[in-house]
């Protein structure tokens, strides 16, 4: 799936999913719950198609229906009791806590399922880059050569098969020997061509003074106003919640804010913060629906 | 201008008594291309390091390096990262990052070069080298080829004076190296960058270098334009000159003048054979003999010694081509003067004559080895000389297909393409025979399928007769097919050859044995890579054939070989099938296929499009055949080796 948000700077990525986890994780509003749940949904969908709708149904259902009647068979707060369980009460509060807990731990998950989509290795290094230099170097040559490491063993485990050394046959021990000795030669065959990778980086220059950090990535008008709107959004949520504008209770009592034009329209501004990728996504359709008309 | 300025120097390896480089005085000019060769191990790559501080290896040097008139120990560290630009050997290991842009930028930051001034030169170079399909990429997708251009790229951001290439392309295939040295020339022509470039693939190479340098152990042999490095070859009787253009070596075996300039490339070498061409039609003149004088029945020939010889070999299958039956036996008489294995003169010699007797008699023969019935024509005269080459022997059981396989098919995952489809093999046992095609048409895959390492979804595949698509491969009695990989490093497990020929048997003779045979006795105290390339290769074929197989698949057994260890390779092959082994190989050394195999394939979309015997195979084809043959074409029939054409020519004066 071709996506218009992962196409902005990283910064911009990373500001947005530091937006919406920490809301999602700081409150347990039932409404902005159900607005982060729904959204992350609908993008991890859109990012990841068949995938992550096998992974929603197989995985992350189950893992919820576990978390939603764990709190109420050990929390017993809450003033509505229910029913007794072994002289246990059982209340709505811890019920519904129990729901708000578990769309919470979906959520998050399914927030970074999107991250993992959209936050690519590059983009990774690039963000860490900028802090610590050193490291992004450190991350990219790990990242060169943890593929290069299995290529290898692979080839050793064939070549030794091709000899009538079986790797995957034979006892336990012998196999456990057959794999000391892969590993070991594999050490060898590390350093040997490190050797190499450490010439190669000298015959470029690697140990002067003030290196730098390149990257692919700009930052242009784009980027700065969606930062902006990132940020009035995110801003004024944490002002409604912090002015109790929106706020809930759980326990004693289930108590929740009023509903009115105001809280409305903060409803809304969060689900514009989460929803901001599908909407530029929409955006894109649009314009290019409309650019192909033209033609 | 000398760029750089080598005056008197020598070099020794700490705890080395023999110095790796002897007195070498060279002179590097502004914008040269400079082709160094050499044995391996005469201390080419030792001259090379030399040329770049951060690459100099330890140990006692005197004489004097100079760079642009400073003496090189004085440019500083930054002016030398960018003024002299080093691509080494082994394309992967060269690779630093993970992404292929990153590792273009990599040089640029190293000096500190802010972000606006990189994405600037990333993109000249990217636009240059054609690299911009692949920019994004992650370096373990790209192929061997694109990742030492990559390294080339790499390098050149840094906008050097001077490339110093260490045998760049002895890794990568013969259409990515052609590629690779292509795109050297285009630096050298179109910007002007100073080459010095060692290598042994100098058929490709030497047409635009300006300079070569023949070294030898340690010291400079000779020096001279291309054109005429080879009269100096000629006249010292240097081992290189067997490593020189096809061209070269016809002209050099015809020609005596010292002054005259020799051809270098294919098109020069047609332009020098026309003086021959007359000659055609007695060529031409070969008798043909008609399928009717065919005769059913296995041929057997008296040699000399009383003992019988079945002579029965096996040439193209298919009905209609059958019965074309060349019986030539002009170079016959060559075979005499050969009288054993030693002589590393007398191999080529050998290798012609082996060959011109195989065609002797073809025996029409069903291509799936299932029908008994078989057409064969003999040839009444044949040489005295039979009874000298005992790995003839090995036909005498010819007529038992090792391998069959039938309407093989094969992919890696169910949703993929299928590599392999409806591939027909036989191999006779005893044989040679040598599968040749492009990158990805599914050679190596095939290789995989032979040693039991990927099943087939579809056909039968016996081998040694038994099915191993109904029984397992492990049936099969232990070790009789041995596989040598592609890189012979990964068969080495412990920390010295011996110990890893240990791990093979416990006979301590029959590692004395086949130590000998491939003449590593010297190197089995040493780390296995810790040795030479073309030793380990020889490392891998003595643990190899430990195992005694009945029948070796290799995999690009001469790739990153020089032509020495080549001829090494063939003999030790050809003792190895004098008792009875197969060897079917894997290679894009055409001019090594033509030399020494039975027969040849040509693989294509997963499965193989035609065989035949060498002469047959090679002359049959029009670009994809030997130098030689390309050369020769339509001058002469159907010589593919250097040796044929100069036989042919000879025979003409």
């Amino acid at each position: 799936m071709r996506d218009t948000f992962s196409s902005c700077n990283p910064i911009v990525n990373f500001i947005y999913f530091t937006c919406v986890l920490v809301i999602t994780m700081c409150v347990k509003h039932p409404v902005i719950l159900g607005i982060s749940f729904a959204s992350a949904m609908i993008y991890s969908i859109y990012l990841n198609g068949m995938k992550a709708i096998k992974f929603n149904i197989f995985f992350l259902l189950p893992l919820m229906l576990i978390a939603a009647i764990i709190n109420p068979a050990f929390n017993h707060e809450g003033m509505t009791i229910l029913t007794y369980i072994r002289d246990n009460p059982i209340t709505y509060e811890s019920i519904y806590y129990g729901i708000a807990a578990a769309v919470m731990i979906g959520s998050v998950i399914l927030w970074f399922s999107c991250y993992n989509a959209i936050m690519t290795s590059d983009k990774f290094i690039y963000l860490f880059g900028k802090m610590i230099p050193a490291l992004s170097l450190v991350i990219s040559m790990a990242l060169r050569f943890i593929p290069r490491y299995k290529i290898q063993i692979k080839r050793i485990t064939n070549a030794q098969r091709g000899i009538g050394r079986d790797i995957s046959a034979g006892n336990l021990i012998g196999r456990i020997k057959s794999g000391v000795s892969i590993l070991s030669i594999m050490i060898t065959w590390a350093l040997e061509n490190g050797v190499d990778t450490a010439d190669a980086m000298r015959a470029r220059g690697y140990g002067l003074k003030g290196r730098t950090s390149y990257s692919n990535f700009r930052f242009d008008v784009r980027d700065w106003t969606l930062t902006v709107v990132l940020m009035v959004l995110f801003i004024m949520v944490v002002i409604a919640i912090r002015a109790h504008f929106i706020s809930i209770v759980y326990f004693p009592a289930f108590v929740m804010n009023d509903f009115d034009g105001i809280v409305f329209i903060l409803y809304a501004a969060y689900a514009a913060l989460c929803l901001l990728p599908l909407l530029l996504d929409i955006r894109e359709d649009i314009v290019w629906r409309s650019l192909r008309l033209k033609i | 201008m000398a760029l750089f300025a080598i005056e008197n120097l020598t070099f020794t390896y700490p705890g080395s008594i023999t110095p790796a480089l002897v007195g070498i005085n060279l002179d590097v000019n502004d914008g040269e291309f400079l082709v160094l060769c050499g044995q391996s191990g005469c201390g080419k790559s030792t001259l090379l390091r030399h040329l770049k501080g951060a690459l100099t290896p330890h140990g006692a040097r005197n004489g004097s390096i100079s760079f642009k008139n400073v003496p090189l120990d004085e440019v500083s560290f930054r002016a030398q990262t960018s003024a002299i630009g080093y691509v080494l050997q082994n394309p992967e290991n060269q690779i630093v990052t993970d992404k292929v842009w990153h590792e273009l930028a990599f040089g640029l930051e190293s000096l500190g070069y802010e972000n606006a001034i990189i994405r600037l030169r990333v993109a000249e170079m990217a636009s240059f080298f054609g690299i911009q399909d692949w920019y994004h990429k992650s370096v373990y997708e790209l192929s061997g080829g694109q990742k030492q251009l990559l390294n080339l790229a790499s390098v050149m951001t840094l906008q050097p004076d001077v490339l110093i290439l260490d045998e760049p392309t002895s890794q990568l295939d013969p259409i990515a190296a052609a590629d690779f040295l292509a795109t050297i020339h285009k630096i050298n022509n179109e910007i002007g960058t100073t080459i010095i470039l060692s290598e042994h693939r100098l058929e490709e190479v030497l047409p635009g270098a300006s300079r070569v340098i023949v070294m030898n152990q340690g010291q400079i042999a000779c020096e001279g334009s291309p054109a005429h490095i080879g009269h100096e070859l000629k006249r010292t009787d240097d081992p290189m000159l067997y490593a020189m253009p096809t061209p070269m070596r016809t002209y050099l075996a015809l020609e005596d003048n010292v002054e005259s300039v020799c051809p270098v490339t294919v098109r020069d070498g047609r332009d020098y054979l026309q003086k021959y061409q007359p000659a055609v039609s007695v060529e031409s003149a070969i008798p043909v003999q008609p399928a009717t004088s065919m005769k059913a029945g296995i041929p057997q020939t008296t040699t000399s010694t009383g003992e019988p010889i079945s002579t029965l070999k096996h040439g193209i299958c298919d009905a209609s081509d059958c019965h074309d039956v060349y019986a030539e036996h002009e170079s016959l008489n060559r075979g005499d003067i050969h009288d054993g294995y030693d002589c590393s003169d007398s191999r080529d010699i050998y290798a012609e004559h082996d060959r011109s007797d195989s065609r002797d008699i073809y025996a029409e023969h069903d291509r799936f080895g299932g029908n008994d019935s078989r057409d064969i024509s003999e040839h009444a005269e044949r040489g005295s000389s039979d009874d000298m080459h005992n790995g003839h022997d090995r036909r005498q059981s010819h007529d038992s297909p090792i391998v069959t396989l039938k309407n093989i098919w094969f992919r890696y995952e169910k949703n993929a393409s299928d590599i392999l489809r409806g591939l027909h093999l036989t191999v006779y046992r005893g044989e040679m025979y040598c599968i040749v095609g492009g990158n990805g048409t599914g050679k190596t895959t095939a290789l995989g399928v032979l040693s039991g390492l990927y099943r087939p979804y579809r056909g039968k595949a016996q081998m040694l007769g038994v099915d191993i698509t109904k029984s397992k491969i492990a049936s099969l009695p232990q070790g009789s097919i041995a596989v040598l990989p592609q890189d012979p490093q990964t068969l080495f497990t412990r920390n010295t050859i011996k110990e890893d020929l240990m791990d093979m048997t416990k006979s301590k003779e029959r590692i004395d044995d086949i130590a000998e045979l491939t003449e590593i006795t010297d190197l089995l105290e040493m780390h296995p890579y810790d040795v030479s390339g073309g030793e380990q290769q020889r490392a891998a074929l003595a643990k190899v054939l430990l195992t005694e197989p009945k029948l070796l698949l290799m995999d690009e057994p001469t790739k990153g070989m020089d032509s020495f260890f080549k001829r090494k390779l063939a003999e030790i092959l050809r003792n190895l099938r004098a008792n009875g082994m197969t060897v079917i190989l894997v290679s894009h050394d055409l001019e090594f296929c033509a030399m020494y195999a039975d027969r040849c394939a040509l693989f294509f979309d997963g499965s193989i499009v035609t065989e035949n015997v060498p002469r047959e195979f090679f002359s049959g084809n029009s670009f994809y055949t030997t130098a030689a043959n390309r050369m020769s074409r339509h001058i002469f029939e159907d010589a593919i080796t250097v040796e044929d054409v100069i036989e042919k020519c000879q025979t003409i004066i």
